[in-house]
């Protein structure tokens, strides 16, 4: 705003930086990344003129007044009173600051200008007072209020206004001479109808600012951002019009004006997506960053390049400075390659420069709103696609970050740049990965953008090739930087070729052998611990997703890697959180239940999977989380694609969960001491079996927990249909389809072997269960029962009787397996079980006695009161006593003897009882 | 009357023992039958009158249904049964309850509130426990019950949290204490008896259940039972145990603190200085609220009901598989 008054009203102004000034208006020195070069060289036959004007403080306070004249011209013609009553307020304020200089400059003869408003705004509010009913309320009262301040107001002004009053064409020739100006120039538009107008001093320019109003933006011009603007014009103001002083340079102008040309067609595209960003750049610009906004060359002076370079470093020279505008910092880099490029400058520069762009975008999009990253990020990948496609057509530039600065060599060949590619790249990646989190993983745009994944690895491809034939190749660091990225956007793609090649239909490389030669060039040569433990994660999960489970798993425990895993930063963990969970469901695949228990156990015990897979926020933790950490949090997450499917990780904990913990429960089915292996899964179970009507099982849980409790029973088949059926098949199986296959008529995948598996521990469990009830068992008929080979049923069972699982004998020539029946009964089991829980009890009530004696609580306090009490007590009740218990020392407290006395009668009884069941089980088995 | 003033000493009873008619006894089992599909426990008023030194049952009446939360009696529906009952000239005073219930599993704090909520307002009420369980096997099992006063004392408050260690304590009570039980005693009319002298002629003379020996599947069930008791006995205890822990160590923390506080004033006294101004040590060392009693000692009481079954069941058991055994011989022998 205030930039374009000070130039448009300022008297010693010339024409032609009305022009500028005008296209600048509704956003005045706002930035805009200039991509049309084209545009710009076209345009150079501008005339020479948008030259900086020096603005003295009367014109900044005029430009403040027109401002709000203008606005109130403007509410005027839509009769909104209470924004007229806001300008007026404003206008008020700003002709007090204005006060001084006024007295100054006009020896303290009120301006014409104002005096002509309040004039009209007294004609204006007299007139609408009159229709003041057909108004709505709030109108009506602004306008009431409106009316008393003017009439205050104006009366400081009586003399003066009433001069004009007795004049009052001249009020109307202003008007209309007004108006038909803008019409003019509405139609015309052209510099010398602006330059006409400029030379109007004051009386016109206050019609321009709405002219600009109109055509521009009247829409968005909400009051608020230009009350906030033109406040910090104040702010600033002194700071500028020093500025503008010392840095006013004439022959700056042609580029000045080019670029400023080619801002106005980008914002004309770009309008809609800035206004957010408007407020911010407003204030910066008028800030920090004008100041120190490097100017282009001056018209005509020798491009060459070391003037290029020297500008360039002048530009980049305000990167990171406090206040810098970024996106100005774009369109400038922007002009200057395009400058190069014109003046052919040769490739190094271009590079040069491409990487001060591709820098400055990357500060840009720190703080770009989420809507633009998108395309802020294509803007970026062609860039650094433009870049590596120079580097790679140039073999005669150097590109290093070795290069000492002052040696590099931009004018001839062999070129030397000091920069490095692969660190671009680098944060190119991250920055994809940024792109990706900002956007919504289910919508189309994700997909599109996934799709640049593609792109990103042929890119990767190039860069190698480049690295590898040129002297990078030596950098072993940058090698394997390199390698490693490539294994990143690697690891986690399932290549269907490798479990062709494992069953002999394919032969070639694969990316299991490239996995293998990348990591392996790291493993070697790597001297950063992060990069190989990362890569060693990253091939494990490789390995793990193609079902090389033994590869695998040796990498891991080869690797120590479970030991130093909790000291590494969190996305390491992760993704080692990551490798644990496809090894684990690699080992589920192989069979191997009891690894994938293990592999998954850590995980599902901690009951944040998702957390740990930085695939989600838990909400529940939300509470205990600040903001920043959540920021920090989120800014880990796994991108959609690269996720993992929780359900499948549940499904395949539980399933192998059920597996070990079904035949573990029924043989310890009266253990005291029997811990559950998997909490989980026991938790799962139980409050399924407490449930006391169970429905048809729906989610992926249930389905488990109910296979479990057939399994209890033995039931294999019931239990396999229960985790094996259509709505599991659509839930979790379907995953596992790709690693099946059919081989000699014979099926082998998941499915195959969880039947095998549940057929075995059905075996297992049924033995367990009810070899109480069994003399001996028949194993052909065990074979018949489960589907089992007979060698299989007797290897199950031999290997029980191995491990005393169970007591029992093979008896060869019946193929029987004969009960040896040593086994407690079950409610021998149960006596035992409560004798123990009995023990344990006692134990406790000791504990609590001895606390008393020495004068604990329940004594009635600390002191020898309350144990003075106890032994009256004690000596008065030892009478009444008809058993001793001498052990019992804690009897002398009698009256609280409540658990005490139950506990010992107790133990007295369940000894009885234990005695009298013996006896009675002895004859149970006599009367048997 | 002398007797009876000795039994009002110790327990407060107004009488001796109790004194029911088949029809009651008949009337409670039919309800008890009819609803033992439901989860809730059938209940039921019962009426009669204290005449001399016995309180007589002589009819009862189902209470409806409620859902959890609601009021479990209804006042209206017991003041309306008891005028009808009136109206046709039967006993229509209310002297208590009666609920079904296996094993030792009545004794819970609602059936301890409901029962100290009867004996406050009508002083003879008594309580009825049914087991349709061992009645289904033969055993018609009945048992009457009356809070002690000691009981009416730690429950008058109705707050579970103000039964705390020492107000048991001070009450002189422990789990074996809460109830006593009171004879009952069955009474049929004339009629009735002679139909069941009858009924007794007419009956095959060989009756083979009384030598049931599937004594396994009840001790089983019992065992059940108490395990899943003594596990929360356990749990109270270990309650209480931590408790214990907790105070004692904030004594001695208070203890420290007094004794820092007089070593800190001693010192400002040889110096002059005043002394510290008093703290409130309450607010400092707030007391730990102890567990509540109520749960252990009614638990405490399941078990050792649960205990005197199986040794009265064993007892028996005991003596058949005697009989059967040298029934077992003689039979050998005869046949030999």
């Amino acid at each position: 705003m205030s930039k374009f008054y000070a130039q448009g009203s300022g008297s010693e102004s010339s024409g032609s930086s009305s022009e500028d000034d005008d296209n600048e208006a509704p956003v005045p020195s706002k930035p805009i990344p200039a991509g049309k070069q084209t545009v710009y060289i076209s345009d150079d036959d501008e005339e020479d003129s948008g030259k900086r004007v020096v603005r003295s403080a009367k014109e900044k306070r005029y430009e403040e007044m027109l401002g709000h004249v203008k606005k109130i011209k403007n509410f005027k013609k839509n009769n909104d009173m209470s924004n007229i009553l806001d300008c007026f307020e404003d206008l008020i304020k700003a002709h007090q600051k204005a006060l001084p200089v006024i007295v100054k400059e006009e020896n303290g003869s009120t301006p014409l200008f104002y005096l002509k408003t309040l004039g009209q705004m007294e004609n204006y509010v007299n007139q609408q007072w009159e229709n003041k009913k057909n108004m709505s309320k709030i109108n009506s009262k602004c306008l009431a209020t409106l009316r008393q301040k003017l009439r205050k107001y104006n009366k400081d002004f009586e003399e003066e206004l009433l001069k004009y009053r007795d004049n009052p064409e001249l009020l109307d020739d202003d008007d209309d001479d007004l108006e038909e100006k803008q019409e003019a120039r509405d139609e015309s538009g052209s510099e010398s109808e602006g330059e006409k107008k400029e030379k109007k001093l004051k009386k016109p320019s206050t019609k321009k600012p709405k002219d600009d109003n109109e055509s521009d933006d009247s829409i968005d011009w909400g009051s608020d951002s230009d009350e906030s603007s033109s406040s910090s014009d104040e702010d600033y103001a002194d700071i500028r019009s020093k500025f503008l002083k010392k840095t006013t340079d004439k022959d700056d102008a042609k580029e000045k004006k080019k670029a400023d040309r080619d801002k106005r067609m980008q914002r004309k595209k770009l309008a809609k997506d800035d206004d957010l960003d408007d407020g911010e750049g407003w204030s910066v610009v008028t800030g920090g960053a004008q100041v120190e906004r490097p100017k282009m060359f001056p018209k005509d002076s020798e491009i060459n390049t070391p003037a290029v370079i020297k500008k360039l470093a002048e530009i980049t020279a305000i990167r990171g400075k406090k206040g810098t505008d970024r996106r100005e910092q774009i369109d400038l880099l922007n002009e200057l390659e395009t400058i190069a490029s014109a003046h052919a400058l040769g490739p190094a520069v271009q590079v040069k420069i491409g990487f001060a762009i591709v820098a400055a975008l990357f500060d840009y999009s720190l703080k770009v709103h989420e809507l633009q990253k998108v395309q802020y990020w294509i803007k970026l990948i062609d860039k650094i696609n433009e870049l590596l496609n120079l580097a790679i057509a140039h073999k005669d530039m150097k590109i290093d970050e070795n290069v000492p600065e002052d040696s590099e060599e931009m004018e001839k060949s062999p070129y030397r740049v000091r920069s490095c590619l692969m660190t671009v790249f680098e944060r190119m990646d991250e920055e994809f990965l940024k792109v990706l989190k900002e956007l919504d993983s289910h919508s189309f745009e994700y997909v599109e953008r996934v799709q640049d994944e593609r792109r990103i690895c042929e890119m990767l491809e190039r860069l190698l090739t480049y690295i590898i034939s040129n002297h990078l190749a030596e950098d072993k660091g940058i090698m394997c930087r390199a390698y490693y990225k490539k294994i990143e956007h690697m690891y986690y793609k399932f290549d269907v070729r490798v479990l062709k090649k494992k069953r002999g239909e394919y032969n070639g490389e694969t990316s299991v052998d490239e996995m293998q030669r990348l990591a392996g060039y790291i493993y070697a040569f790597d001297t950063t611990d992060r990069l190989r433990t990362r890569s060693i994660l990253c091939h494990i999960y490789h390995h793990a997703l193609h079902d090389n489970w033994f590869e695998a798993r040796d990498l891991i425990l080869m690797s120590h890697l479970q030991e130093v895993i909790q000291h590494s930063d969190p996305t390491t963990q992760i993704m080692y959180n990551r490798a644990m969970v496809q090894l684990g469901i690699c080992a589920f695949r192989h069979e191997s239940v009891l690894d994938s228990h293990n592999c998954l156990a850590d995980l599902m015990m901690s009951g944040r999977v998702k957390e740990l897979l930085a695939q989600g926020l838990m909400p529940q933790h939300r509470h205990d989380r600040s903001p920043e950490q959540e920021k920090i949090e989120r800014s880990r997450q796994v991108p959609f694609h690269m996720q993992l499917s929780l359900d499948v990780i549940e499904c395949v904990y539980l399933v192998s969960a059920m597996l070990i913990e079904v035949p573990y429960i029924a043989e310890h089915e009266f253990d005291a001491k029997r811990r559950p292996i998997s909490k989980t899964f026991y938790h799962q179970l139980r409050t399924l079996e407490k449930q006391s009507l169970t429905g048809p099982a729906e989610s992926m849980r249930e389905h488990v927990v109910a296979s479990a409790r057939h399994m209890k029973k033995g039931d294999w088949r019931k239990c396999y249909n229960a985790l094996v059926n259509e709505k599991m098949d659509r839930k979790v199986w379907h995953y596992f389809a790709i690693y099946e296959y059919t081989k000699d008529e014979k099926q082998f995948g998941v499915k195959e072997m969880l039947r095998r598996k549940i057929r075995e521990e059905s075996l297992r469990t049924y033995l367990f269960t009810y070899s109480n009830v069994y003399d001996s068992v028949s194993i052909p008929r065990l074979a018949e029962m489960y589907e089992m080979e007979f060698q299989q049923v007797h290897s199950v069972v031999a290997k029980m009787i191995i491990n005393q699982e169970l007591a029992a004998s093979m008896d060869e020539p019946t193929k029987t397996v004969v009960l040896h029946r040593t086994e407690p009964t079950r409610l021998q089991c149960m006596l035992l079980q409560l004798s123990d829980k009995v023990n344990i009890l006692r134990e406790t009530s000791d504990r609590t006695f001895e606390t008393k004696l020495q004068g604990g609580p329940g004594t009635m306090g600390p002191g020898s009161k309350g144990r003075q009490f106890n032994r009256m007590d004690w000596k008065n009740r030892r009478p009444n006593q008809p058993r001793g218990d001498h052990h019992n020392r804690g009897d002398r407290d009698h009256n609280r003897g409540g658990d005490r006395d139950h506990n010992r009668g107790d133990r007295n009884r369940g000894d009885r009882e234990h005695n009298n069941r013996d006896r009675e089980n002895q004859r149970e088995v006599v009367a048997h | 009357m002398a007797h009876r003033h000795i039994r009002r000493n110790e327990f407060n009873c107004p009488f001796d023992y109790v004194q029911i008619d088949g029809l009651a006894v008949m009337k409670i089992i039919k309800h008890c039958y009819e609803e033992r599909t439901n989860i809730d426990t059938p209940r039921g008023g019962i009426l009669g009158l204290v005449i001399e030194n016995r309180l007589e049952i002589t009819n009862t009446f189902a209470f409806p249904f409620t859902k959890a939360g609601e009021e479990s009696v209804d006042e209206e529906y017991t003041a309306t049964m008891m005028m009808h009952m009136k109206k046709i000239n039967q006993d229509y005073l209310h002297v208590g309850w009666y609920q079904a219930c296996e094993l030792g599993a009545f004794v819970t704090s609602e059936f301890v509130l409901a029962q100290h909520g009867y004996q406050d307002s009508i002083e003879e009420s008594i309580v009825i426990i049914y087991d349709p369980v061992r009645t289904a096997k033969g055993f018609l099992t009945l048992k009457a019950y009356r809070l002690t006063p000691a009981a009416l004392k730690l429950l008058a408050d109705g707050n579970e949290n103000t039964i705390t260690p020492e107000f048991v304590k001070s009450l002189h009570l422990s789990y074996d204490k809460l109830f006593h039980e009171v004879p009952i005693m069955i009474r049929n009319s004339p009629l009735a008896n002679a139909l069941c002298c009858q009924l007794l002629e007419m009956k095959p003379e060989r009756a083979t259940q009384f030598l049931d020996l599937g004594t396994g599947s009840v001790l089983q069930n019992h065992m059940k039972f108490m395990l899943e008791k003594v596990d929360e006995v356990h749990q109270e205890s270990y309650k209480m145990n931590k408790w214990q822990m907790q105070v004692s160590k904030q004594q001695q923390e208070k203890a420290k603190y007094i004794h820092q506080k007089n070593l800190e004033n001693a010192a400002r006294q040889t110096k002059g200085d005043p002394a510290l101004p008093e703290e409130d040590l309450s607010k400092i060392f707030r007391p730990i609220l102890p567990p509540t009693r109520l749960t252990p000692m009614l638990l405490s009481g399941q078990v050792d009901l649960a205990s005197q079954q199986i040794n009265a069941f064993c007892s028996q058991a005991l003596a058949k598989l005697f009989l059967s055994e040298s029934l077992a011989q003689t039979n050998c022998e005869t046949s030999n």
